[in-house]
């Protein structure tokens, strides 16, 4: 299965075979922090850090004195080697746990790149785990965002990447690209000893393939919503409580802390995680209407935000005279009348809530919950596809398409161009390119 | 004894191509054969060709090889398989009357100045310094040589199994080459086990032919060789189904079948399996199609494909009658299975030279091919290189992209194999660029570089292939505008509605016109013969698959083609375990991609070796 995946790997074509060495845990001080060194040197450099370390007894961690390439004292740590091929890289491996000082971290790296060894690049460690077939590229990508993910299904998604799911997913179809070829192939080949082309096991193949890339597609508006979220916008008149409802929504769902440095932003946005996905809520509250020319800028950025939402909420103000709405609510929208603590009588159609009261807020939300979890659906068991995927897809379907009307020979081809998009999905690629884009949004030390 | 420059072991295909193509480059060459009577034997099947394997005959005959000139001269019936597919996927194939056959080759053999054939057993190579000497015979003498091709085919340890009679033998009725084997073995060759069958051969006479369907020849057979002006059919087939009744009877014998009772050891091939094979494999399969082949024209042995086996004597009898006209067959021969000692072939290199013993060449079922035309191909391979090798000039090595030669050489070098190797089109991932039809095309010039095809010949093929690419290109470029009196020809004659402007390319690209008419045609084709109008129409309909296959590729293989310099030094290569080490050196990948082929190398070494070569390339 290792030599699935082939030649070509950026950072370690450049440098042969170096032993790196790297922080895996974030910068900045901290109660811990993790280093990592892989590599065919990685005994002798343990040997330099902590000589008392035996190389010779893996996976087991220990208390160890570390030293500096003079051989100062820097401080006791646990470590724990792995020798190849038992390790995240499949190469040799020291893993030493120490106090985030971020001094030490420094010095310790240091001693090691001064004996021979290099800084890892991004992403470098799992590219050599990706490299030693100890995994192949589409769980290399899950790695990146188990890092990073921030709600329930970014995490449940990518668990299951990482685990293998959507591998087995793409080597499924791969398999029925490879049974449709054989029964090509078969029909080519032996005539002469009395084959006959059985053009409905053809059909029946060819189907079986497209329906497997469909479906694989399918997925790709799953993956967007859970990697990249959804837009929730609320507009309205001026006073019909947006801000309030802003507010009420952001106390009652879990909010995001992301850094996003320097945005400068005319609309109230915040990141929550609405039903297990990323939501940005935005409040066009800022937005007034247009009593002259500047403020029809700010119109113009409300209707922007619109037109870019994944789900609008629309409040009318029961006080001012709002009616309960009478309007079907849509995918995409959602009318709803506020402050219905001001209304006489009951609503009969749409959606009316109190932030005062609370009432409608459960309705409310389960609305809000069902519109935004909605492409979830199609996903396939918990995984769906990414942009390199699905491009990939594609290209692949792309070669499937038509293929009924081709001479055999010709279509055997196509059919092995798209078997081969396979496998280059998960890994065995020749195109540099390709590997160091899905790398370089790693970090250093993964 | 005379040093000869080459000495062939054994005069089958491999070795008669072998031995042909050296003498012809000038080598002197002596056969060593253990019968003078048996030079040029079909012991299989009396057919050459089909699919895959017709391709092999085209190749050879494009580098002056003379199988295909034999199967000509004593073809009695000639068809093209997937004649109603594209051309890339033709198979010519043509019965042949194998008595004459082996008596053409033989003649031929003989006949040739440069070579001179011995009869006898060789028993040993000897190999002198590191470098091969000669050949030592069974009764002690030594036939001294600067080179030595070994093409054995299936008599290397042969023994031969009719159910439980077994014995030695290399094929029916001859013995076996026993000393060689040790011998191989203690050069350090590695061998295996490998098996082939054949079926019982039937008495014409006792056949009812009513009960029988015909299968005739083409109506325009067409000739395999340059050399051959015409050829026709001469004779008929028959087809035959193995009826329900059969499965019964190997089902309930299978413990007296060598193969399923365990007597043979030899792996046998998946795709010519013998009749106790299709039935233990494909059990839900009522029937099995059987086509029956005369052995020679008037003769009265008749051939059973599809019904090889090495049941016991009267098992065969009893599946035999079984079947719908063969009720009374009168048995000639049984069908066999032969187990034989192959070479694996991994310690060969692309020219066929073994890499421990500079000068052994091993060509033909010894490298654990099936097949005549497997065996033709690889024998000229082996002589050409060695006969430049002693001559100091360069030898034959066809890439994959090239030939099926070279996909058949490249296959068996680079890759492991546990069973025979039999050539099929797609083992060629440039399947639509080597088809029939191209082969001296592609060929042909190397057979005039090496003198094996004289160059007037060659000029007349060129000449042929310039006024082809002249009519391509002018249906290329010529535009059928949509004016009446266009719309209405084309409506008329091909009921094709001309809407807006065209090519006659793009017309005759179309898979939903009647090509010959459309031919007709065509501005200058209707000029050409038809063999180089369906040529051309052939490339057409590839043409813009190829291409867009070959942007696809070169944009892929670019890292691939980095070639690695013949003195590159992996001792340098720090990182590469001992094996991969030992594998680059003796093998000496000339390319990265070959290198990645490699069995045993790691995609960790491969980046290490690419690494290692970028960087000293930057110095």
């Amino acid at each position: 299965m290792a030599k699935a995946f082939s030649s070509g790997l950026s950072s370690v074509l450049s440098g042969g075979a170096d032993t790196i060495v790297a922080r895996a845990t974030a910068a900045g001080a901290g109660a811990l922090a993790v280093i990592r060194v892989s590599g065919p040197e990685t005994v002798r450099l343990a040997g330099v850090l902590c000589p008392e370390i035996d190389m010779g007894a893996p996976w087991r961690a220990r208390v160890v004195r570390l030293q500096d390439g003079a051989g100062q004292f820097i401080e006791d740590a646990i470590a724990i080697p792995y020798r190849s091929p038992r390790s995240y890289t499949g190469e040799d491996m020291l893993e030493l746990m120490v106090h985030g000082s971020p001094w030490i971290v420094e010095t310790l790296v240091e001693t090691v790149v001064s004996a021979g060894g290099r800084h890892a690049t991004a992403g470098e460690f799992t590219q050599r785990a990706v490299a030693n077939g100890k995994m192949d590229l589409v769980q290399a990508e899950a790695v990146h965002e188990v890092i990073q993910a921030e709600t329930l299904w970014q995490a449940r998604m990518a668990r299951e990447q990482l685990h293998g799911a959507l591998s087995k997913e793409f080597r499924v179809l791969k398999d029925k690209l490879i049974l449709f070829l054989a029964e090509i192939e078969g029909s080519l080949d032996f005539e002469e000893q009395g084959a006959v082309v059985d053009y409905r096991a053809l059909e029946q193949a060819r189907e079986e393939c497209e329906k497997g890339v469909e479906k694989l597609l399918d997925t790709v508006a799953v993956g967007v919503r859970v990697r990249e979220g959804a837009r929730i916008v609320i507009i309205g008149a001026p006073n019909s409580g947006k801000s309030t409802l802003f507010n009420t929504l952001l106390s009652r769902e879990r909010a995001i802390v992301t850094e996003t440095p320097g945005t400068t932003r005319d609309v109230l946005e915040a990141d929550l995680e609405i039903a297990g996905l990323p939501v940005a809520l935005v409040d066009t509250a800022g937005f007034r209407e247009a009593k002259d020319p500047a403020e029809a800028e700010g119109i113009r950025r409300a209707e922007q935000e619109v037109s870019r939402a994944d789900l609008v909420l629309e409040l009318f103000s029961a006080g001012e005279g709002g009616r309960p709405v009478n309007q079907p609510q849509g995918e995409r929208r959602l009318a709803i009348v506020s402050k219905m603590d001001l209304m006489d009588g009951a609503v009969e159609n749409g959606l009316a809530i109190s932030c005062v009261t609370g009432e409608g807020l459960d309705r409310l939300r389960k609305e809000i919950h069902l519109r935004i979890s909605a492409p979830m659906g199609s996903m396939t068991g918990s995984v769906a596809v990414n942009a390199r995927h699905s491009r990939a897809l594609e290209r692949a379907r792309s070669h499937l398409d038509g293929i009924s009307g081709l001479p055999l020979e010709v279509a055997a081809l196509e059919v092995r161009s798209a078997a081969k998009i396979l496998d280059e999905l998960l890994g065995s690629v020749d195109d540099q390119e390709v590997l160091d884009a899905v790398f370089s949004t790693f970090c250093v030390g993964k | 004894m005379r040093t000869w420059d080459v000495v062939v072991v054994g005069a089958g295909h491999a070795g008669i191509e072998a031995a042909m193509a050296a003498a012809r480059m000038g080598s002197s060459v002596c056969v060593v054969t253990l019968s003078k009577d048996t030079i040029g034997q079909m012991p299989c099947n009396p057919a050459a060709g089909g699919i895959g394997k017709g391709h092999l005959i085209a190749e050879l005959d494009a580098l002056g090889g003379v199988q295909g000139w034999a199967v000509d001269r004593s073809g009695i019936q000639f068809r093209r398989l997937n004649a109603s597919r594209g051309p890339a996927v033709w198979g010519p194939r043509a019965q042949c009357d194998k008595e004459r056959y082996s008596e053409l080759m033989r003649r031929l053999l003989v006949r040739t100045s440069g070579v001179s054939v011995i009869q006898g057993e060789a028993v040993g190579v000897v190999v002198k310094r590191g470098k091969v000497s000669g050949v030592r015979l069974a009764k002690g003498e030594e036939v001294p040589g600067r080179s030595v091709i070994l093409t054995t085919g299936t008599f290397l340890g042969g023994v031969l199994h009719t159910g439980n009679d077994r014995r030695d033998g290399g094929r029916f009725g001859e013995a076996p080459s026993v000393g060689l084997g040790a011998s191989l073995r203690n050069i350090g060759l590695e061998l295996r086990r490998f098996k082939t069958g054949t079926p019982p051969r039937l008495h014409r006479d006792s056949l009812d032919y009513t009960r029988l369907e015909t299968q005739e020849g083409d109506e325009n057979p067409q000739p395999f060789s340059w050399r051959t002006r015409a050829v026709c059919n001469r004779a008929v087939c028959w087809v035959g189904r193995t009826p329900e009744a059969v499965r019964e009877i190997i089902e309930e014998n299978l413990d007296r079948s060598p193969l399923f009772g365990g007597q043979i050891d030899g792996v046998g091939p998946r795709y010519c399996p013998s009749i106790e094979d299709k039935v233990v494999r494909f059990p839900h399969h009522k029937e099995h199609t059987v086509f029956l082949e005369p052995e020679t024209l008037t003769g009265p042995s008749m051939y059973v494909n599809g019904l090889s086996t090495s049941l016991p004597a009267d098992i065969q009898e009893r599946v035999v009658r079984a079947v719908p006209g063969f009720e009374k067959a009168v048995f000639l021969r049984y069908g066999y299975a032969v187990e034989y000692d192959v070479v694996a072939p991994k310690q060969v290199g692309h020219d066929l030279q073994v890499c421990e013993v500079p000068g052994l060449y091993l060509a033909g079922q010894i490298l654990g091919t099936s097949g005549y035309e497997e065996a033709g191909a690889l024998g000229l391979i082996a002589g050409v290189n060695a006969a430049s090798s002693i001559q100091g000039t360069a030898g034959l090595r066809l890439g994959r992209d090239q030939a099926y030669i070279g996909v058949l050489v490249d296959d068996l070098v680079n890759r492991e194999h546990r069973e025979p190797y039999r050539m099929f089109t797609s083992r060629a991932e440039h399947r639509l660029m080597l088809g029939v039809d191209s082969a001296s095309e592609r060929l042909m010039g190397e057979g005039v570089r090496l003198g094996l095809v004289p160059s007037d010949v060659f000029h007349v093929e060129q000449q042929r292939w310039e006024r082809r690419k002249t009519v391509a290109g002018a249906l290329e470029a010529g535009v059928l505008v949509p004016n009446k009196a266009n719309k209405e020809i084309l409506l008329k004659n091909l009921g094709v509605e001309l809407r807006t402007p065209t090519t006659w390319a793009g017309l005759l690209r179309r898979q939903d016109i009647d090509t010959c008419v459309a031919a007709g045609m065509a501005p200058g084709l209707a000029g050409l013969s038809a063999k180089d109008q369906g040529i051309i129409i052939g490339q057409l309909r590839y043409s813009g698959y190829i291409d867009r296959h070959a942007r696809e590729r070169s944009r892929v293989e670019r890292l691939r083609h980095v070639p690695i310099p013949s003195d590159f030094s992996y001792q340098k290569v720090s990182g590469l375990s001992r094996e991969v080490l030992e594998e680059m050196e003796r093998v000496r990948p000339q390319t990265l991609a070959e290198a990645e082929r490699l069995a045993g190398v790691t995609p960790a070494a491969m980046a290490l070796i690419a690494g290692r070569l970028s960087s000293s390339e930057r110095g």
